[in-house]
């Protein structure tokens, strides 16, 4: 029991991180439409800008936290003003494409400046180490990247529930032409919205830092993973994504632990399971056309 | 909106499909020319072929071209005006860590490129492609970087031989030596591909013949970034060694994610393959006391440092073993040329076959005849608890002896 | 696969490029409304729209004056809901004008229409179901000063207050049907753009919502209503235009409508 109670507990940690690195993939589809594939990319590049402000600036993980989120803010907007933008009108494939291609040039890019094998992260001060309860224990470091994920999720939620911000977001994620017809602009929200998702990919990439090898491929593989997660949530919806990495947090877990050649096929299981019983996802909402 | 939706689903798939089919294909025949005598279109051309870009890019890479040009360079201060090949040519290409890029380069680099020898070739797949080439071509291929047992083994063959070190090396040096001193029950976390199962196998048979036992071998997805419920599940049983038999960046995480376990100073961590540029990405305290089986370190001793003094002068980085090997085998190919005035690849491989070499990477080196293992000391390494300089990084604690190391000769060899 | 490709490319560009300006063409008397001296809050001239190469709208004139209500019939795929878009600037293969008090709306977006005062309620009622009832009256801007304020939207709308928490789309047809009205009152739209509002509602709704019309009507405000209920559209309108694949092939007034109501639900099949 206490063994079950472990990697419940272990799952739930690793969900609550990939409901923080989904969250921004599911703002973005939601209001712009678009799915962005250089979603891990900028994951990636949120930990290799943390880890060079340690290497070049000595500004460890707290600053980063800070940090680094403005930073992709700011990168996010760039690639929408220069970028994205011209393709929103046209089939979602194009933006599709080209963050496709994005990924691959950010990915080459790192791999220049700072090779292939990886660059170093410590533990920040204070998070080190275990707690331990009976025979079930967790790295301090999991139960805090947990809660600061929860937190912000929560906090990104009731930006979306209590503000008028979220609600123009919602209303937009909905169904944006209706929205504009009611009178709100919402190109003009586009931008900032898209800078906002790519700063939660690069927050998650800071979170996993510490914990996680900090290579130019680590989101190539973690970006599948977080798709698994929007499309069993229901793309576009934010409370969806949440649920949906606690679920297939818990689910790769229970996959390591009872038949671990199979965990991450496991989620891939889950995913299909559920596009055949809702199709449009745990919390995407059934569409009329 | 359902159409933004079902778009947006099929777009992932596409993508999908596209990246699968990017592995582009490429090579051409060509017009084959052997020379019996002398050298073939008077030059003689080294073609490396190994992973510029991805995972192994760091450990081997374009420095091993470095590598070599320093065996070319070392040629031809020794023999000057008596050297054989005066004009010696290295042709370099990226595999990707794909066997069908592997296979379609190697073709190209033979044919084409009028390669006399392929050197290099990481990742098991990719090694075992370029083997089949070597031996349909009738040319020359020392494999450096990758792991597997097959190349000396069933695939073996007249052409191909392997430099460096072997999947079975590492565990006779690794699992061998750590069960003998005591670490008796096992758990082992392995990569479920090629190379992952072949160092698990190896790794149990090893435990088990030094009267140790592996509780479980547990299969992680490859790649893989969360192996935080793998740590726990290979800490049940209460093991006293845990091994992962991960590579590159998954080994990192393996690392990474182990020390902040609670099993971090109460299970022992042994990793099967590791390479200085590993312990370079990670920091020297994250490895911290974990002990593998290294080919050779540079600062082993004052022959290794100075060669990799001049490593370092042209590259900034410190040599792994696969660039020491890298040199090792090319230079010693040139001397076989030197010595049979010729590159014909038969009469090359009557010179290497059974040679006995000391040079700065092969000690107590020797070309075995039956299966073309090339066998050498190798060395049991811990990782120090903190660098005295940038890349000094290991404490070598045991010399493993060729034979040790070795063992027989794969019976599994033909030389089909 | 890039063949496909640019072909949707093309096709989407085309769908961008073609708003077409504006060009004269005869108007059949018929599509001429009423001539009695007050100013039109809304006019429609000329106005075409296609989908793709399909045309949809023919040359269609139509006005709307402050106070009246001017009715859209005519059958399934006559190219109503494809007027009400056009005026909205949500569908944009058009060329044509639409101008409101006077003013040429040319290529302003959806949105600078809703604020520059025309309020749209689809005929699916458009309720978010992400946002509660009172945030779906909350969500657009107040644009205009006759817009009603939220204590005489409950008023009116009583229901409204009882369920404000509720998602938009848990309240019943009827009910999302008066948030779709209020939603638009709120904003103070001077022209509404009604389009199905009795569809599939009970009577006594039906007989609800028509009250409301009457209502803003006597405010002053413009409504032009699309309506396949041939009673109910007798009961609101003043005037009605027949729309028939795409052209107005009648201009109607309530009489003239009363009259052979029976000729046109048999010729127009409503």
């Amino acid at each position: 029991m206490s063994e079950f109670i472990q990697y419940t507990l272990q799952g739930l940690a690793a969900g609550g991180f990939y409901a923080l690195s989904a969250l921004g993939l599911a703002v973005i589809f939601g209001v712009l439409g678009v799915v962005n594939f250089s979603h891990g990319a900028c994951y990636m590049l949120g930990a290799v800008i943390a880890a060079v402000l340690l290497a070049e600036l000595s500004l460890g993980f707290w600053v980063a936290l800070v940090v680094v989120p403005v930073i992709m803010f700011g990168f996010g907007v760039l690639m929408e003003r220069l970028l994205v933008q011209w393709l929103l009108a046209l089939d979602p494939l194009y933006n599709f494409l080209l963050t496709f291609g994005l990924t691959l040039i950010l990915v080459e890019a790192v791999k220049l400046r700072y090779g292939v094998s990886g660059l170093p992260y410590e533990i920040p001060a204070g998070l080190g180490g275990q707690v331990t309860v009976g025979s079930v224990n967790l790295s301090v470091y999991a139960i805090f990247a947990c809660v600061f994920s929860v937190v912000l999720c929560l906090a990104v939620g009731l930006l979306m529930t209590r503000t008028r911000i979220g609600m123009i977001v919602r209303a937009a994620t909905e169904d944006p032409g209706r929205t504009r017809a009611l009178g709100i602009n919402v190109g003009r929200w586009v931008t900032p919205v898209f800078g906002f998702g790519i700063a939660l990919a690069g927050l998650a990439g800071v979170l996993a830092a510490p914990t996680r090898a900090i290579t130019a491929e680590m989101g190539s593989n973690f970006i599948i993973i977080l798709f698994a997660v929007v499309v069993i949530g229901g793309l576009g919806s934010i409370l969806g994504a949440v649920v949906a990495g606690f679920l297939v947090g818990l689910v790769e877990a229970y996959g390591v632990a009872y038949a671990p050649a199979y965990a991450q096929i496991v989620i891939f299981v889950l995913m299909a399971a559920v596009i055949l019983v809702r199709p449009s996802g745990l919390f995407g909402r059934e569409e009329v056309a | 909106m359902r159409s933004r939706n079902t778009t947006a689903v099929s777009a992932i798939a596409i993508a999908a499909t596209a990246s699968l089919a990017l592995s582009a294909c490429g090579g051409a025949g060509g017009p084959q020319a052997a020379a019996a005598g002398g050298l073939s279109d008077d030059k003689v051309v080294i073609g490396l072929l190994n992973d510029q870009s991805g995972v192994y890019k760091d450990l081997s890479g374009p420095n091993s071209k470095v590598a070599i040009q320093m065996a070319i360079d070392d040629y031809k201060a020794k023999y000057a005006d008596k050297a054989v090949a005066k004009d010696i040519e290295i042709v370099t290409a990226d595999h990707q860590n794909k066997a069908d890029i592997a296979n379609s380069k190697a073709q190209e680099m033979y044919d084409r490129q009028k390669a006399d020898i392929i050197l290099d070739v990481p990742n098991s797949a990719a090694a075992l492609a370029v083997a089949t080439q070597a031996k349909n071509k009738k040319k020359l291929y020392i494999n450096i970087g990758a792991g597997t047992t097959a190349l000396t083994g069933a695939s073996c063959n007249k052409y191909t031989f392997h430099w460096a070190y072997n999947t079975a090396v590492l565990a006779r040096g690794t699992a061998g030596t750590i069960t003998q001193e005591g670490g008796k029950s096992w758990n082992i976390v392995y990569p479920d591909y090629a190379f992952g199962q072949d160092m698990n196998k190896s790794f149990s048979a090893e435990v088990t013949k030094n009267g140790g036992t592996v509780g479980q071998s547990i299969a992680s997805p490859f790649p893989s970034d969360n192996f935080a419920t793998f740590i726990t599940k290979a800490g049940e049983g209460n093991p006293k060694v845990i091994g992962s038999m991960h590579a590159g960046g998954d080994l990192i995480n393996f690392v990474k994610q182990f020390n902040q376990s609670s099993l971090k100073g109460k299970v022992q961590l042994a990793v099967g393959l590791m390479f200085i540029t590993d312990i370079h990405s990670l920091g020297v305290d994250q490895f911290a006391g974990t002990q593998f089986t290294d080919a050779w370190y540079w600062n082993f001793d004052a022959e290794n440092k100075k060669w990799a003094d001049r490593f370092t002068e042209k590259t900034n980085t410190r040599p792994s073993f696969a660039h020491a090997a890298n040199y090792s085998a090319a230079m010693n190919y040139l001397e076989a040329v030197q010595e049979a005035g010729t590159d014909n690849a038969d009469t090359i491989v009557g010179k290497l076959e059974g040679k006995k070499i000391n040079d700065v990477f092969l000690r107590n080196g020797e070309i075995r005849k039956a299966d073309h293992a090339v066998t050498h000391d190798v060395y049991l390494a811990k990782v120090k608890s903190s660098a005295p300089e940038e890349w000094d990084y290991e404490d070598i604690e045991k010399t493993i002896p060729a034979a040790e190391a070795y063992g027989e000769a794969n019976p599994a060899c033909t030389m089909g | 696969m890039s063949e496909r490709m640019s072909e949707r490319m093309s096709e989407r560009m085309g769908e961008r490029t073609t708003e077409r300006s504006s060009t004269t063409t005869t108007t059949a008397d018929a599509n001429r409304g009423p001539d009695d001296g007050v100013p039109a809050l809304l006019s429609v001239t000329d106005l075409s729209a296609w989908y793709g190469e399909a045309r949809v709208l023919t040359d269609v004139s139509v006005t709307v004056a402050p106070g009246e209500v001017a009715t859209l019939v005519g059958r399934n795929g006559a190219g109503k809901t494809t007027l009400l878009r056009s005026v909205m600037g949500l569908h944009k293969q058009v060329k044509g004008t639409v101008s409101l008090d006077g003013s040429d709306l040319g290529r302003r977006s959806p949105d600078a229409r809703a604020r520059a005062g025309i309020g749209w309620v689809p005929d699916d009622r458009g309720i978010y179901a992400s946002l509660s009832v009172e945030e779906n009256l909350m969500l657009p801007p107040v644009v205009h000063d006759s817009a009603w304020s939220m204590e005489k939207v409950y008023d009116h709308f009583p229901v409204l207050a009882q369920r404000r928490d509720f998602p938009g789309t848990k309240l019943s047809g009827g009910e999302q049907q008066m948030l779709a009205m209020a939603r638009v009152l709120r904003m103070g739209s001077r022209l509404l753009l009604l389009d199905e509002p009795s569809e599939g509602l009970a009577p006594v709704i039906v007989q609800r919502i028509g009250e409301i019309i009457r209502e803003i009507k006597a405010q002053g405000v413009g409504v032009l209503l699309v309506e396949q209920n041939v009673a109910f559209a007798r009961s609101v309108a003043d005037r009605h235009y027949l729309l028939a694949q795409g052209k107005v092939v009648e201009h109607l007034s309530n009489d003239a409508l009363a009259a052979r109501e029976s000729e046109l639900l048999t010729h127009l099949g409503m």
